[in-house]
């Protein structure tokens, strides 16, 4: 068979690419796209599933939003975990990568070990660590009292259930966070760190001049990624707190499946979900923002 | 002239398939129940396949009991009732009722039955079944659901108190619970007076608080039988004289803690003297949770005590019901089956067979129930039983006391100021679900 | 210098033992007599190994049934996924044709939206056809996957050409030179988009959780999540026997691919 001509091969190529990516675009339409669209259509109305009626409200739900104290609250909470888990987690992340660089025995499964958490379901993770936070007999409080030390209160108190419910999350990342940077030091060319040392500098120095500025992109990233995750928490909240007590730990994703689906204001709900877009869309500007400008500086 | 044998073999596949259907003239209408022992005590009688035998042979019909998720029931029901997939007969918590009421989703029982059902059966069941002026939207359950003081005996003697005499006031429940709470070396309770519920669903919260807030004439709402409209009852003196005996209890007498989250289990544990919510859980949890704890001379039950001697007591009287969906496909016959399953003779034989309480004003005067010594006891709760509102508004009332109690009691809030946000909160809730 | 190795060893290794800990209490309180898990001191080791909490977890839930849902479910959205993603990832490198940055862009933004932010529209679409309470209703929304397109679509680019040309004049037709030609080039990334795409639905949460009722259609982390008693009942025997079986095939996995999963995790951003 000899060559086809172009003209024809491209239309016949035609048929081919719309037939290869049809499967998708037509999945991805209808339940992707389309409920993307109608979360923002709904958000103007008030949805009454069952009677299979929509009222228009105009921007009522947002009015509502911002007079609602309990989204307040939950938008509050949301950004106080993001705000906590992203720098703590990057941070021991990158202290952790920094020991990992050098070489010592049973590298690898240390590794492995602290990375295990990632590839752990979160709710099963959730529901041991749910057993560890107990006040009687979870571990934590136990080890608390072998130290002679007074038991918390940890999940069951409105005080103490963020924290716990972060420190969880903590842990449930760190491991990502720890190969993220494992792989920008070990982008770091060798030349950098001998020729600092031959100018003096102490490994303190070495890490803040160095080290610290070389990783600024990495830390982006982790930052970012780790934002964009930090505002859609839900699975560990729904397992160890269920939102409170006394909503001390509800978050916008919990109280947007809570109005949706425990009181059926689907409308509302979709406004709720419109909010949460928008940080997501602020933050996922913002990486589009520096990953512009660090392309320049290199 | 290919498709000649293909019409006729159609056809005759269809004549066949409609012969096969009506020799079988069994019509099927399904029950939805919550599945587990959740619902209605020790034993649910939706157990026993044969529960509607009789019923079956002589109309004809196939009654299929479905054992649905508890913690999933409503968006169950809601789903299928969007889907219009939904089964004949609904056995729902009446907590649930005003959601399902909004949504317009359930039959109103036809009102001669419900006249007749009213002067049948004993005080609390009337009470259980009326929803204002006689309206029924389907049958109570058999089995008082009645919330209660439970106590552990063992631990009373072990203080010196009268093990058969549970506290009857305010002022003695904290007297008791100075006496009952136990400390260690270092000073960390370790049993407490009576267990409170301060975290979790903030509904169940509030279902635990119920007999402080009655017991002090407050109320969730002014009006419990208004579907549209209202007022929050509980942000006045009686409610904030309620909350504040938690606060006592937690803060001066130090005789309760926050790290009992399940008063229930906290009981059967032996780490807590005394707790109020339901008592048909303890019994059905007791025999293996707590062994050494049988009811009589292990644990006893009570109505709770009130704020000063003469007061009358309130204690929620929870319930299940038998109701019927809009979108059910064969209400008659659902309504039928339900008339036969709430006859009088048949509330005699389940309650008999099951170990429940019976409804008829009739079955009471009969052995076992006249004389069995846990029934009386239920019976003489259920006296004082009062169940929660009917409004519209009643989720978003109930989220917001209770979440108010809980802020209350982990200090994030005065009680002054946690009840009067609830109140503005429940207010738009009554108001916004009226309209 | 040698100190400094000790102190990093020390810090590493500690942190380890923090990050351990869980997994290791969990198996302990599975295999722990009950008044073992209670006791203090605690038992570090159990007195004895004991069976008995698994029989009473799988007395009181179906965890095959769940186990079943979870494999059809991943092994229906990693199939669908790979084999979408696969020839639309081919279009996407090798065609040039009307509207390809539109829909490319398309595919991707829809990473831009979480089904968080989704899932109330999907519900309410996927009620009007009944598929709530459905496989088909866990699978709507991972029938396919923008990652999975986005990673093929990059590894073809990275193919010459020339490979695909010699194919065509050799007579192949375009789904043969995709599934022969193309597909054991780049099966390093497909491996690695299928264990992606495979833990992240073993392990997914909201939608399931949302989108399921009956208990016979639960999968792992839904069946668990809803096995805990929501007010501390010291049933922890079963439950962290529960745990066990739920998270324990996903860690053995792991524990013998280990290297591959990190970097497929690391390089991809899943989470």
């Amino acid at each position: 068979m000899g060559r086809v001509a172009p003209s024809r091969m491209h239309r016949r190529h035609y048929v081919h690419a719309y037939l290869f990516i049809a499967p998708v675009i037509v999945l991805f339409g209808l339940f992707r796209v389309w409920p993307s669209l109608q979360t923002l259509y709904y958000s103007f109305f008030k949805v009454e599933l069952l009677k299979g009626r929509l009222t228009f409200l105009g921007l009522q739900n947002f009015a509502g939003l911002v007079h609602d104290e309990i989204f307040r609250a939950a938008t509050l909470h949301t950004l106080i975990y993001a705000a906590a888990i992203v720098p703590i987690a990057a941070a021991l992340g990158m202290i952790l990568a920094v020991l990992f660089n050098e070489e010592f025995p049973l590298k690898e499964l240390f590794k492995a070990i602290y990375f295990a958490p990632m590839v752990t379901s979160t709710v099963a993770a959730a529901v041991v660590w749910w057993w560890l936070y107990n006040p009687q007999y979870g571990l934590f409080n136990v080890i608390l009292k072998l130290m002679h030390l007074p038991g918390q209160p940890w999940l069951l108190s409105s005080r103490m259930a963020l924290p716990s419910v972060i420190i969880f999350s903590i842990w449930k990342t760190l491991g990502y966070n720890l190969v993220i940077y494992l792989a920008g030091l070990q982008a770091i060319p060798h030349e950098y760190h001998e020729a600092a040392t031959l100018d003096g500098a102490g490994s303190l120095q070495r890490f803040l001049r160095i080290t610290l500025p070389l990783l600024a992109p990495t830390t982006t990233f982790v930052f970012i990624y780790n934002s964009i995750f930090a505002f859609q928490v839900f699975d560990q909240v729904y397992v160890l707190t269920g939102g409170g007590p006394a909503r001390a730990t509800n978050v916008v994703v919990l109280e947007l499946y809570n109005q949706a689906f425990q009181r059926y204001q689907f409308g509302y709900a979709s406004a709720e979900a419109m909010v949460l877009f928008l940080f997501i869309l602020g933050v996922t500007m913002l990486q589009y923002v520096y990953s512009r400008r660090f392309e320049v500086a290199y | 002239m290919k498709w000649r044998p293909v019409v006729w073999f159609l056809l005759a596949a269809l004549a066949v398939t409609a012969a096969h259907v009506s020799a079988q003239p069994r019509r099927t209408i399904t029950l939805w129940y919550p599945a587990g022992d959740i619902a209605a005590g020790p034993v649910s009688p939706f157990t026993d396949p044969n529960l509607f035998a009789p019923f079956e042979a002589t109309n004809n019909v196939k009654i299929e009991m479905v054992g649905v998720d508890y913690d999933t029931m409503v968006q169950k029901i809601f789903a299928a009732a969007a889907g219009r997939n939904i089964a004949d007969i609904l056995f729902i918590d009446t907590s649930w009722l005003p959601g399902f009421l909004k949504e317009d989703l359930l039959q109103q029982m036809d009102s001669a039955k419900a006249r007749k059902w009213l002067a049948d059966v004993v005080p609390d069941v009337v009470d259980l079944s009326d929803y204002g002026s006689g309206t029924m939207w389907g049958y109570p359950q058999m089995g008082y659901d009645i919330y209660g003081l439970t106590w552990n005996k063992a631990q009373f003697k072990e203080v010196g108190l009268d093990p058969e005499r549970p506290p009857a006031t305010w002022d003695e429940l904290r007297d008791y619970g100075k006496k009952l709470a136990k400390r260690d070396a270092q000073g960390n309770l370790v049993r407490v007076g009576l267990a409170i519920r301060h975290v979790g669903n903030p509904q169940g919260t509030v279902h635990k608080f119920t007999w402080a807030l009655w017991g002090a004439g407050a109320d969730i709402i002014d009006n419990p039988n208004l579907l549209h409209g209202g007022k929050p009852a509980f942000n006045n003196a009686g409610g904030l004289a309620a909350l504040k005996l938690y606060l006592d209890m937690l803060n001066v007498d130090k005789t309760t803690s926050l790290s009992f989250p399940d008063p229930r289990a906290a009981l059967l544990q032996g780490i807590a003297s005394m707790q109020i919510s339901e008592t048909v859980s303890i019994r059905a949890r007791q025999p293996k949770e707590a062994p050494n704890m049988p009811w009589g001379t292990g644990w006893g039950m009570a109505p709770p005590p009130v704020r000063k001697t003469g007061d009358r007591p309130g204690v929620l009287l929870g319930g299940w019901l038998f109701a019927v969906p809009k979108s059910a496909k064969n209400p008659e016959l659902a309504w039928k089956s339900m008339d036969w399953l709430n006859s009088e003779i048949n509330d005699y034989r389940i309650a008999r067979r099951f170990d429940l309480t019976p409804r008829y004003k009739a079955n009471w005067a009969k052995d076992p129930f006249r004389s069995d010594s846990y029934d009386q006891a239920l019976l003489k709760i259920a006296r004082y039983g009062r169940r929660l509102p009917i409004n519209l508004g009643l989720n978003g009332v109930l989220d917001s006391l209770g979440f108010a109690i809980q802020k209350a009691l982990h200090g994030e809030a005065t009680p002054e100021q946690a009840l009067a946000e609830a109140e503005r909160l429940a207010q738009k809730a009554i108001d916004e679900a009226a309209k | 210098m040698t100190l400094r190795r000790i102190t990093t060893y020390l810090v590493v290794g500690l942190g380890a033992g923090v990050m351990i800990l869980p997994f290791y209490w969990m198996i302990i309180t599975a295999v722990s007599p009950a008044p073992d898990i209670i006791a203090f001191p605690p038992k570090w080791i159990p007195s004895h190994v004991t069976l008995e909490h698994f029989q009473e977890a799988s007395a009181r839930a179906p965890w095959l049934v769940y186990y079943k849902n979870s494999l059809v479910v991943a092994t229906a959205s990693v199939g669908l996924s790979m084999l979408f993603g696969l020839f639309a990832g081919y279009a996407f490198a090798v065609y040039k044709f009307p509207l390809q940055n539109f829909s490319f862009l398309l595919i991707l933004g829809t990473l831009m939206v979480p089904v968080q932010v989704t899932s109330v529209a999907l519900y309410v679409f996927l009620a009007k056809f009944n598929w709530v309470d459905t496989y088909l209703g866990i699978l709507a929304p991972n029938f396919a996957s923008a990652f999975g397109v986005f990673l093929i679509r990059q590894a073809i680019k990275s193919i010459p050409m020339d490979l695909i040309d010699a194919a065509r004049i050799d007579g192949a037709g375009e789904v043969r030179i995709v599934t022969v030609v193309v597909a054991p080039l780049i099966k390093a990334t497909l491996a690695a988009v299928a264990m992606l795409l495979f833990l992240s639905s073993w392990n997914d949460f909201l939608w399931p959780v949302i989108v399921i009722n009956s208990q016979g259609l639960r999968t792992l982390p839904v069946g668990i999540a809803l096995f805990k008693d929501p007010y501390g009942n010291i049933n922890y025997g079963p439950l962290m026997a529960g745990t066990v079986i739920t998270v324990g095939p996903m860690l053995l996995a792991y524990a013998f691919s280990q290297r591959f999963m990190i970097r497929g995790i690391a390089t991809t951003g899943f989470r």
